[in-house]
């Protein structure tokens, strides 16, 4: 069977994580050279991956619920947003306006994913029963739920317009604030962070990847594309959708309490609708219902900004020559780019990346 | 007494604007089944048009209004026929998400019109106008309020006659209920959702006045106001215009009386809902009504097909 890639004897052979060695070396180089990216690149670049890695986690979650299972929902951030309050709650440090208990990463971080995916399985008989547009439009009334609730529950969250500080970063006792020795290297806490973040992202993709193949991922492939052919099919609906629903906010949560650690703070604001609306568009960017897509969609965020700074660095072109502010400037293209993508890109990065790949592997042949 | 009418009045002219907003959902989702979240930006930009005009290049205001007013109508055509036609017959959730974008767009361009400063609309009374109010009866009735209401009464008649009697108007109505037979008889279908978009376009101009003259103000935030249509148009049904405006007069006296009486209530229950809870209440009310009936109170139940 040497020499023959595209050849599969049996069907789990087919179905496996990384169907040939060309994969697994792919993905071996590109794991190697993000770790080593960790020692070479600046704070700065190293922040933006980081940032990156923990989107991308998020945006797996959403894909979950929308590009696999087709349940349109807005209101992922508000999932995000219970998971980073419930990590900020149980691990953040008590002041004299909030709570806190102040305990280890290995519960806070488990725990921020089991809230989110328990508040999206109480919503699920909401959920489960609506589909399309009036999915959409509920979910929509989450997010203003879900903001007001947030605002309003100060002793968890610290108030509108004050915030907290989150779950502090420490790791089966050892106190990780201030980096870390190991031998004669010293570790600083955006390296820790980075790695961390790597290696949860790393896991979260090989999740999806997972699922995709698993019974639950035709079952959710098979909702989106008619659900009620798939009931016919013997798929209970209610456990199917709902156990998406459970498992996007589950990756949400464990996101969101990721990322507001790496920024330190967390304000109620945060989480409006234009924060849910992000992570529909990196969805839509990447390629929904893509696993690769998704991840994609994340860095081109994130990395999106960063590169605008930079052309207008190179270029030495300064800010107040600009008829926008830098903000501004990254929403209106960020704006123009859903739309273009989804006029002539539907299939998002991910499409494209395709097409490229396949090029690649046909040629010279233009077929 | 008095405070139940005052909430009365003022949650009958925000229903009045909502209507409007409302309104011209209801015709884009009727027309192309498309959901447009573009909808407040475009209130708000109408507005935006209408203060550019009226304020800072002092055009009499009238004249400003009624410009601002057909400028937004034709950027609805606009935005129509550049984004929106190529995108027939897409996934309903890709168009959703592509009048986000627009959202997006239209509104970041206009946020850094705005800046930091509220603008203000101008006023078509100098002397008592948009900022002045009548008190009748020891309830304080802006003017505002009550040219909202009128406007609204008017355009929604207006409305009503020309799908009744117009040619448009009924090519519209065929073209809602079914779009290949409507085809087939001859009617320009395309054209028919431009005319959708700019008929939207009016409406939301004039709503986006309303929510933004006298003391209110244009800001960065005025589109939330605006956005407070939707669920009036999920309440009444997605596709129905009597059940917009039935939305919409839920929503707006939702949002008066829980304003007035939520103090009252909350201290007689003894449990606070929190600050701001006006702005959500509408949103709970239709998450609550599409629990139990999801396609509205006057909406067309769907039927589907495996």
């Amino acid at each position: 069977m040497r020499g023959r890639p595209n050849l599969y004897t049996d069907y789990q052979k087919e179905s496996s994580i990384f169907s040939n060695k060309t994969q697994k070396s792919w993905f071996g180089l590109l794991i190697s050279l993000a770790i080593g990216l960790c020692f070479l690149a600046t704070d700065y670049w190293l922040l933006l991956i980081t940032t990156s890695c923990l989107i991308a986690i998020a945006s797996w979650g959403l894909n979950i619920v929308s590009g696999l299972a087709g349940q349109i929902n807005l209101a992922h951030g508000v999932f995000i947003g219970v998971g980073t309050y419930a990590s900020a709650v149980i691990g953040g440090v008590a002041t004299s306006s909030v709570i806190g208990y102040n305990l280890d990463m290995i519960f806070w971080l488990p725990v921020a994913g089991l809230a989110s995916a328990v508040v999206g399985l109480i919503i699920a008989p909401i959920t489960v029963k609506l589909k399309g547009l009036n999915l959409a439009l509920v979910t929509l009334a989450l997010v203003f739920i879900g903001s007001h609730l947030f605002s309003n529950f100060k002793s968890m969250t610290g108030g509108a317009g004050l915030g907290r500080k989150v779950a502090t970063l420490k790791l089966f006792g050892i106190d990780l604030e201030n980096g870390l020795q190991v031998g004669s290297y010293y570790l600083q806490r955006e390296q820790i962070l980075y790695l961390f973040s790597l290696l949860i992202c790393v896991l979260a993709g090989l999740g999806v990847k997972n699922l995709v193949r698993s019974r639950a991922g035709r079952a959710y492939s098979a909702i989106r594309d008619g659900d009620i052919a798939a009931e016919a099919l013997g798929i209970n609906l209610f456990r199917y959708k709902a156990s998406a629903f459970a498992l996007s906010s589950f990756y949400g949560g464990i996101s969101g309490a990721l990322f507001f650690t790496v920024s330190g703070g967390v304000e109620p604001g945060s989480f409006n609708l234009v924060y849910s609306i992000t992570f529909v568009a990196i969805v839509v960017i990447g390629g929904a219902g893509t696993v690769l897509g998704p991840l994609f969609g994340a860095f081109f965020y994130t990395l999106f900004p960063a590169v605008i700074q930079l052309f207008l660095h190179t270029f030495d072109i300064g800010e107040q020559s600009l008829p926008l502010n830098l903000g501004q400037l990254e929403r209106l293209l960020f704006g123009l780019v859903i739309i273009l993508f989804l006029m002539f890109e539907p299939r998002g990065l991910w499409g494209i990346w395709f097409r490229l790949r396949n090029y690649f592997k046909a040629w010279p042949f233009s077929y | 007494m008095i405070i139940f009418l005052q909430a009365t009045v003022e949650g009958l002219s925000l229903a009045a604007i909502y209507s409007l907003v409302a309104i011209g959902f209801v015709l884009i989702y009727k027309a192309m089944e498309v959901l447009s979240f573009a909808q407040p930006a475009l209130a708000v930009v109408g507005a935006g048009i209408i203060s550019f005009l009226s304020v800072e290049r002092g055009i009499p205001f009238w004249i400003a209004l009624v410009l601002g007013v057909i400028f937004t109508g034709v950027l609805g055509l606009i935005i129509e026929r550049t984004f929106l036609r190529p995108m027939v017959g897409e996934p309903v959730f890709s168009v959703a998400v592509l009048t986000i974008g627009i959202d997006l767009l239209l509104r970041t361009l206009l946020d850094s019109w705005i800046g930091i400063n509220p603008k203000y609309m101008g006023d078509p009374f100098p002397s008592y106008g948009n900022f002045g109010a009548v008190n009748v009866g020891g309830v304080n009735i802006k003017y505002l309020e009550v040219a909202a209401f009128f406007t609204a009464v008017v355009l929604i008649l207006l409305l009503t006659i020309f799908f009744r009697k117009s040619k448009y108007g009924i090519a519209m109505r065929a073209t809602s209920y079914d779009q290949e037979a409507a085809m087939a008889q001859g009617i320009n279908v395309g054209r028919i959702f431009g005319l959708v978009w700019l008929i939207a376009g009016i409406l939301a101009a004039f709503a986006g006045f309303f929510i933004t003259g006298g003391f209110n103000t244009l800001s960065q935030f005025s589109f939330i106001s605006a956005l407070r249509a939707l669920p009036a148009v999920v309440i009444g049904g997605l596709d129905s215009i009597p059940g917009a405006v039935v939305g919409s007069i839920i929503i707006g006296l939702t949002q008066g009386y829980v304003a007035y009486y939520q103090l009252t209530f909350e201290a007689f229950i003894g449990f606070s809902f929190g600050s701001g809870f006006s702005i959500v209440a509408p949103y709970l009310i239709m998450f609550v009504i599409l629990i139990f009936k999801p396609d509205g109170l006057f909406g067309t139940e769907e039927v589907e097909r495996v």
